[in-house]
């Protein structure tokens, strides 16, 4: 094994894509522009404070608990009759509708309920609101309203949740692409022929392509980081330098990955068709969408099969719970990728003697 | 580097075959150390296939192959070998320079702007050392490609069909390069299917279905069929068999 090769093949590929802008707009314009679409869509559903009708002419109980309840900054509040109230949600003019009755010590909530997903912020910025009512008068023997979060919390939305898979997503699917139709190219113009014809180890140029594109794969991780954290605001607690562990294991996985590919395609369409074969598997199974727990049964060992799942469980618990590199949890995936990424790249060495020598 | 024995290349009995198609039918040859070897035939009669095989890029399924006194993937990793593949293989979105240190490291050589300048200059393209190669014409792009097989100065240098796609003047001028080399020690191995070319040769190899009809000069070829040319040779003898 000689360093000074690898380094060459690296750096062949760096300066090549220097060039080809489409490639590196593609690299690193396209998650922005995925990432800006998700956040718009997804990322301030939760922080819209819902408009919340409290029914004064079934309400019982201090009249300072409305004051109190309407006041605060989880919901929009307003008083209304009861038939008014109900005429508004019908309407879609008003998110939920809600009465607090006294000598039963039951807050009644009222919402539309045709989509789970508000129903859900709904319920919970109702309760919010409520317990802060609640607090600031003291002993009222009212609902025990209990709401426990460990992380996140109010403006906790679905892009924080998304964002760390999003990123391994990106990294591979981008690496993998463009690897694939790298080396294709190097089988297709000749040049892996005179690569296989000079002192160059198959080793070797599997360790350059791993080096080449870590580098892209890097620095495409620090402009979604600094995009989702900066421009997106996405909560983000953890070490920057486990995050950078995690995808360049995962790279690994997806440069070696594209080789073999390439060496089961004869064009770059070809190529580009293992894409959904590759990747719709891992969106679905992998706990980018549906979280692993939830899958069916017989799909779990499936899911334990693709690289994305310890990808995406390894950069949650990093960026969302705070994980240390040390944590039992970040270590395994790491080190199952780590395993994924060694026996493709030794698959895409074999891959080359096939065809050549 | 020098070669040690009388033989830069010899093979005896070489089979390969694709498949069902057998692409080398026992072929024998002997190429001497500092000559021009023209391996003359038509498109499909294995060129191509042997020269893999010098390379090291193919495995011979029978028979013997001597590259510089040992195996063909000794001979390559030891950089005694220059590949200069049919069509220019090069990386079209680096300069001519960048490629040439690319194909230069791999050979061991990572501080290589004099060995660089000193190939350009052999193929007279040192203006043009930081052109995007994407940006040549085709046939400074066979110059290049030449120049990369040439950068580690090999002892033996393999052109599988050099002169394709280029015009008559260059063609000229890379005939004049390659005698230059040989005469500088170089083994020369060349492949072409064009008569007028081989005759340039310092000997010659008629190939046809993987075989080697008959070795020897373009004119000794000529006198042993009894023709006026060598096209006319090569079908007596093709025909002969």
């Amino acid at each position: 094994m000689d360093p000074h090769r690898v380094r060459a093949v690296a750096k062949r590929i760096v300066l090549g894509f220097r060039r080809d802008h489409r490639s590196l707009g593609l690299l690193f314009a396209a998650p922005v522009l995925v990432l800006s679409l998700v956040g718009a869509v997804w990322g301030e559903a939760t922080e819209r404070a819902p408009v919340v009708v409290v029914a004064t002419d079934r309400f019982s109980g201090p009249p300072g608990v409305i004051d109190r309840f309407l006041a605060s900054n989880a919901i929009h509040g307003r008083r209304a009759t009861f038939d008014e109230g109900d005429h508004q949600l019908r309407a879609g003019e008003a998110d939920a509708l809600v009465w607090l009755d006294s000598p039963s010590a039951t807050m009644h909530v009222v919402i539309e309920g045709s989509d789970p997903l508000t129903s859900g912020t709904i319920g919970g910025a109702v309760q919010r609101a409520l317990t802060e009512g609640l607090a600031t008068l003291g002993q009222l023997p009212g609902p025990k309203i209990v709401v426990d979060q460990l992380y996140g919390g109010a403006e906790y939305s679905l892009l924080d949740y998304l964002a760390p898979v999003l990123i391994a997503f990106f990294a591979f699917f981008f690496i993998f692409l463009l690897s694939a139709v790298s080396f294709l190219r190097e089988r297709t113009t000749g040049t892996l022929e005179r690569l296989m014809a000079s002192p160059l180890r198959r080793g070797e140029l599997v360790l350059g392509y791993l080096a080449g594109f870590s580098f892209f794969a890097l620095l495409q991780a620090i402009v979604i980081l600094l995009f989702t954290v900066f421009v997106l605001q996405v909560q983000y607690r953890g070490n920057l330098a486990t995050i950078f562990i995690v995808e360049a294991v995962l790279v690994i996985g997806a440069v070696s990955l594209g080789l073999l590919v390439s060496a089961a395609a004869r064009n770059e369409l070809q190529a580009v068709q293992f894409v959904p074969i590759v990747l719709l598997p891992q969106v679905f199974l992998s706990g980018l969408l549906i979280p692993v727990d939830q899958l069916p049964d017989y799909l779990r060992p499936l899911s334990a099969l693709l690289p994305l799942t310890y990808a995406n469980e390894a950069l949650r618990v990093v960026m969302i719970k705070g994980y240390e590199l040390a944590d039992p949890l970040v270590l395994r995936d790491i080190g199952v990728l780590l395993a994924f990424g060694l026996i493709m790249a030794a698959g895409a060495v074999a891959s080359i003697r096939r065809e050549v020598a | 580097m020098g070669v040690t024995s009388d033989v830069a290349v010899s093979a005896a009995g070489l089979r390969k075959n694709f498949g069902a198609t057998p692409a080398l039918g026992g072929l024998d040859l002997r190429i001497r150390p500092g000559e021009i070897y023209g391996l003359l035939g038509p498109n499909g009669s294995g060129k191509t296939t042997f020269i893999r095989c010098v390379a090291g890029l193919l495995r011979p399924e029978a028979g013997t192959l001597t590259v510089l006194g040992g195996s063909a993937r000794d001979a390559v990793s030891a950089g005694r070998i220059g590949y200069m593949t049919q069509a220019p293989a090069l990386y079209g979105e680096l300069s001519v320079n960048e490629n040439l240190r690319f194909f230069a490291a791999l050979q061991g050589l990572p501080r290589s702007d004099d060995r660089i300048a000193e190939a350009l200059r052999t193929v007279d393209l040192l203006d043009r050392r930081h052109s995007v190669v994407n940006t040549l014409s085709g046939g400074m792009r066979t110059r290049v490609s030449l120049a990369a097989a040439l950068l580690h100065r090999p002892s033996l240098l393999l052109l599988d069909e050099p002169t394709v796609g280029v015009d008559p003047l260059l063609r000229q001028e890379f005939w004049t390069h390659f005698r230059e080399l040989a005469s500088s020690g170089i083994t020369i191995l060349v492949s072409s299917h064009v008569m007028d070319e081989a005759s340039r040769c310092d000997r010659l190899g008629l190939i046809r279905a993987g075989v080697v009809l008959a070795e020897g000069s373009a004119s000794d070829l000529v006198a042993r069929a009894g023709t006026r040319d060598l096209e006319s040779a090569f079908v007596a003898l093709a025909e002969a068999r």
